[in-house]
């Protein structure tokens, strides 16, 4: 009997429904030979889950690329501003091209890592206290609970990204440290984020995190050849359960909106064309360059992203 | 429960020795107090950016974590010096001389052992965050401002080392105190009943009151 | 063997290590090491040639463990609550809040302890730490009541007990410890602290007076003060509350509206506050750096403490042992309500020869998941849980009974170290003397820590507001 322990953190959530799920299918799929005991923060801290993957402390891990930008450039273009991406079939679509991309398997090589499948997690729209904000001027001086690419974007068009930990988001909210915050909307919810709220943007769209779940190399290859097709075999069920799950709290969201009395804030194409331009071009082409020169074809991951987000959207 | 004890110093090699490296710890152990002095200043210039200016330090919690490793690790081998790490010493306590030395010795070299460990690990645990071929050298950034943390990380090694040395050093001290046979042994602490040790607290806090009679009515 | 009897073998292990005396610290992180070396090797089959494997893959996970785990925001609030203490000594906080007390209340039958009492939990606000505190009254207000003529155990016990009120009001360092141990907001426990923190000294003063009218000469009013008088002693005992107000502020704001900031913040202006006020004292860079000084050796013994436990709790995570352990719990056939009182009556039998911090750090990992198990799981409803309260409410309910615990420990025989302390001040009291001057203060202490278990609503009310 083959046991792989798998490091995730938090409790299980809609985060984690793909990684019970996957679970739940290789066992079934190999009568109880192979099977994940996934422990909710027990191996490891989530910012140090590829150095866990990397030691062998365990043979599956999720983690996100934002938590540290150096350990895996790569896979940050999926993290840039204003991608595009609209819903979670096209960032399921994105991501999983550029795992497949050789540039990014060699960045998480590195850590004896190998890509199995994506997290997908919704834009990183804002939620937000007093007037609601519709143009780009309005971001001007706008404290912003931020991080990353998304924090980036936002210090371009005068906003004033600001620190504070996603478990004191909701406390910074409430004192004014800032005025708005970026988060997916599980995470608007489980934050209570949502309660101070008097407005959410629709269709800003500034981008998300990207978090992949990765196996060690060495375990993987020492799977039998039933295991190896029990365990591949079930990545795409588990995204497909992944994306129910997801949707069923994306149906409520719009419900505790509307409970709650949030406004549903829509930018004007106009302003958003405005947002690009100011935010995202720039930082695009500041992350290519500064990719190139280490010597990872940035460009060609960016083209991909949004070759593939065409094709998703043509396929359908 | 006890920490603090007394190290007795005399003119013998291993006592040189140990008040060499005690001038090496209180510098470590000063550069931690420093850096709890700068997490004051952090906040203050986080705060008042922030309402003055609308100008919040960007990345202050990248550079709080940043701080941390310098307080928690630096002063290590200076607390290991006065025997100020907590441990229960009802059954050593009662333990007098050889029998005493024995125990110290075996305990010493028991930690000695896992700070070796440690060392080796924590080293490791650095070099996965450092590449001489990468941009400011970093293989691992914080999340907000993207800040190198092997610097950081670096401290964990290079404080453990210093602490194995002084462990060296007590080892040393407590195996010769048990060959010899001596009653007050050098260069390790001594462990005092609660009693005594309550008293040398006291002692240490005499000092603060009195500069706070100093300072006027207080 | 399988993962959970190795995690009960060296969890024995560790428990040998400090009972033999090795260095706590040091024992948790070794225990640790030691366990994850053991269920990797198991893992690889005990065969000679994998023992090196399974050695460099502990070795690397045990070495995360220190950075990992101290860079943390939360933890921050540690030092800067310890040098908030420090710094208050060299601001002359603790004469001036003695005398403001002893001004405004003294004329109380049994006046001066009710005034030791008041000016404790006011330090105790700038203070984290239990001992220092004691250690520092004991040195302003026994002098003064013996002088009077009060009986010298009972002034001792008083001051013994009072300093325990420190690490319930915030700041409080063994709280920040808690909170980061079982991963919950450092805020609302901070918050959850002050009502049972107030609620102790009341119930002392409370024994106190009803001591004094039963027996006259154990401690006579003291009267006479004029309300110039009274008023000139105020200003020196301000930055108490700027301090206190800061605190609150950033966490919870009381007068409505937002609070101001976030509790790391809170904590480091505060800090700041009592340096200004130390400077201006005339504080010089010699005091200073000593200050900084006793804030790093006791912020490096704490935290070697905190690294060193969380690599055995590491390896608890490989063991699962505090999932075994839960579930034995629940599946136990008595009242969650007496198995709780049971494990706090463990805890009160533990900390006479325990160290507080130590205690908790060693024994959370396992027990907290339990307790919360007990009541209904991390995220239970209130209306669905054995306790009457939601998971997160729990979670704060059972840190501040432990700490009370913990804080109780420090003035029980044999090893009650608050006790030792103030003998060690005085040279005219033993420490039998102390112990026996603070034996009414055991009944009050159990009539507290019952009442915070009979009525939830004494520690919940004021993080139920900062919802
Ligand atoms: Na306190
Ligand atoms: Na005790």
């Amino acid at each position: 009997a083959t046991e792989w322990n798998v490091s995730v953190w938090g409790k299980r959530r809609a985060f984690t429904e793909h990684v019970e799920k996957l679970a739940e299918l290789v066992s079934a799929k190999t009568d109880g030979e192979f099977t994940l005991n996934i422990s909710y923060g027990g191996l490891s801290k989530n910012k140090e889950n590829l150095d866990g993957i990397s030691i062998g402390a365990f043979e599956m891990a999720q983690f996100c690329a934002g938590y540290h930008r150096d350990k895996n450039p790569s896979i940050t273009v999926l993290e840039l501003p204003f991608l595009g991406v609209n819903t979670l079939e096209e960032e399921v679509a994105v991501s999983h091209a550029v795992y497949d991309h050789p540039a990014a398997q060699k960045d998480l090589a590195r850590w004896n890592a190998k890509l199995l499948m994506t997290s997908p997690m919704p834009q990183y729209n804002i939620v937000g206290t007093g007037d609601p904000r519709d143009t780009v001027a309005d971001f001007k001086d706008m404290r912003v609970r931020a991080t990353g690419g998304i924090g980036q974007a936002f210090s371009a068009v005068g906003a004033v990204p600001t620190s504070v930990t996603a478990t004191e988001a909701y406390n910074a909210m409430e004192s004014g440290v800032v005025d708005t915050v970026a988060f997916a909307q599980h995470a608007h919810l489980s934050f209570g984020t949502i309660n101070r709220a008097d407005w959410w943007t629709a269709n800003l769209n500034p981008g998300t995190v990207n978090c992949p779940v990765v196996v060690n190399t060495d375990a993987y290859d020492a799977l039998s050849g039933a295991e190896r097709e029990a365990l591949d075999s079930s990545v795409d069920e588990a995204i497909a359960h992944y994306l129910d799950n997801y949707g069923a709290l994306l149906a409520k969201w719009d419900q505790v909106l509307e409970e709650k009395g949030v406004t549903k804030v829509m930018m004007s194409e106009e302003e958003l064309a405005k947002f690009r331009t100011t935010a995202a071009d720039p930082i695009r082409e500041q992350w290519i360059k500064d990719m190139e020169a280490q010597g990872i074809p940035g460009q060609e991951l960016y083209d991909l992203v949004i070759k593939t987000l065409t094709d998703t959207r043509a396929g359908n | 429960m006890a920490g603090n004890a007394a190290v007795l110093e005399d003119g013998s090699l291993i006592s040189r020795l140990d008040r060499k490296l005690l001038h090496v710890e209180q510098v470590l152990a000063l550069l931690s107090g420093l850096a709890v002095f700068s997490l004051m200043l952090l906040a203050v210039v986080s705060v008042g950016g922030r309402n003055a200016l609308n100008a919040p330090l960007p990345g202050y919690v990248d550079w709080i974590e940043q701080v941390m490793p310098l307080i928690a690790f630096m002063g290590i081998a200076f607390v290991q010096r006065d025997g100020g790490h907590i441990r229960m010493d009802i059954v050593i306590g009662a333990l007098r001389g050889r029998a005493l030395w024995l125990f110290e010795l075996v305990s010493i070299l028991l930690i000695l052992l896992l700070m070796l460990a440690l060392v080796w690990g924590s080293w490791s645990h650095f070099t996965r965050s450092f590449d001489f071929a990468a941009p400011l050298w970093s293989r691992d950034s914080s999340i907000d401002i993207g800040l190198p943390i092997w610097p950081a990380k670096l401290l964990a090694p290079v404080a453990f080392s210093v602490l194995c040395l002084r462990l060296v050093l007590q080892a040393w001290g407590y195996g010769r105190a048990m060959v010899l046979g001596l009653e007050n042994p050098p260069a390790v602490p001594m462990i005092l009943d609660a009693a005594e040790q309550a008293a040398a607290e006291a002692e240490q806090l005499v000092g603060h009151e009195d500069d706070d009679a100093m300072s006027g009515q207080g | 063997m399988e993962p959970i009897e190795i995690g009960l073998w060296v969890t024995s292990f560790l428990l040998v290590l400090v009972v033999v005396g090795m260095r706590v610290a040091f024992a948790a992180g070794l225990a640790g090491l030691v366990g994850l070396i053991w269920i990797f090797w198991a893992k690889f089959g005990y065969s000679p040639d994998k023992f090196g494997k399974a050695l460099t893959v502990s070795v690397k996970i045990a070495g995360q463990v220190p950075h990992s785990k101290v860079s943390s925001q939360a933890l921050s609030l540690i030092p800067t609550f310890i040098l908030i203490g420090y710094l208050a000594y060299y601001a002359g906080l603790t004469r001036a809040l003695f005398e403001a007390a002893k001004r405004w209340i003294a004329w109380l039958p049994g006046g001066l302890a009710v005034s030791t009492v008041f000016a404790t939990a006011g330090f105790a606000a700038v203070s984290g730490a239990s001992v220092a505190t004691s250690a520092v009254f004991a040195r302003i207000a026994i002098p003064e009541m013996l002088a009077i003529g009060y009986n010298k155990r009972f002034a001792a016990g008083v001051v013994a007990a009072a300093g325990t009120l420190a690490s319930l009001i915030p700041p409080s360092a063994i709280l920040v410890i808690y909170a980061i141990i079982v991963e919950q907001d450092v805020g609302k426990l901070l918050l959850a602290g002050f009502i049972p923190g107030a609620f102790s000294a009341v119930v002392y003063v409370l024994l106190i007076v009803g001591i004094a009218m039963v027996f006259k000469n154990v401690g006579p009013p003291v009267t006479g003060f004029t309300w110039r008088q009274r008023f000139e002693a105020l200003p020196g005992a301000l930055p108490i509350v700027f301090v206190v107000v800061i605190i609150i502020c950033f966490v919870y704001n009381p007068f409505g509206g937002d609070a101001w900031g976030t509790p790391t913040e809170g904590g480091a202006l505060g800090a700041f506050v009592v340096f200004c006020m130390a400077l201006w004292r005339g504080m010089r860079w010699g005091e200073f750096k000593s200050a900084l000084l006793e804030t790093a050796k006791l912020t490096v013994m704490i935290f070697t403490i905190i690294w060193g436990v969380l690599i055995y709790v590491r390896f608890l995570g490989f063991a699962d042992l505090p999932g075994a352990f839960s579930d034995w719990i629940t599946s136990l056939e008595m009242s969650p309500m007496v198995i709780l009182i049971c494990i706090l009556l463990a805890y009160a039998v533990l900390g006479m020869f325990m160290d507080a911090i130590g205690m908790l750090l060693l024994t959370l990992p396992v027990v907290y998941p339990a307790v919360m198990a007990l009541n209904g799981g991390e995220s239970v409803a209130a209306a669905d849980s054995a306790f009457g309260m939601s998971g997160p409410m729990c979670a704060i309910w059972f840190g501040i009974l432990v700490v009370k615990m913990a804080e109780f420990c420090l003035i029980t025989p044999p090893i009650g170290l608050n006790c030792f302390v103030v003998a060690g001040v005085r040279d005219d009291l033993s420490v039998q003397d102390v112990f026996r001057g603070v034996m009414p203060f055991f009944i009050a202490d159990g009539v507290t820590i019952a009442l915070l278990v009979a009525f939830p609503a004494i520690v919940l009310y004021l993080p139920s507001l900062a919802q």
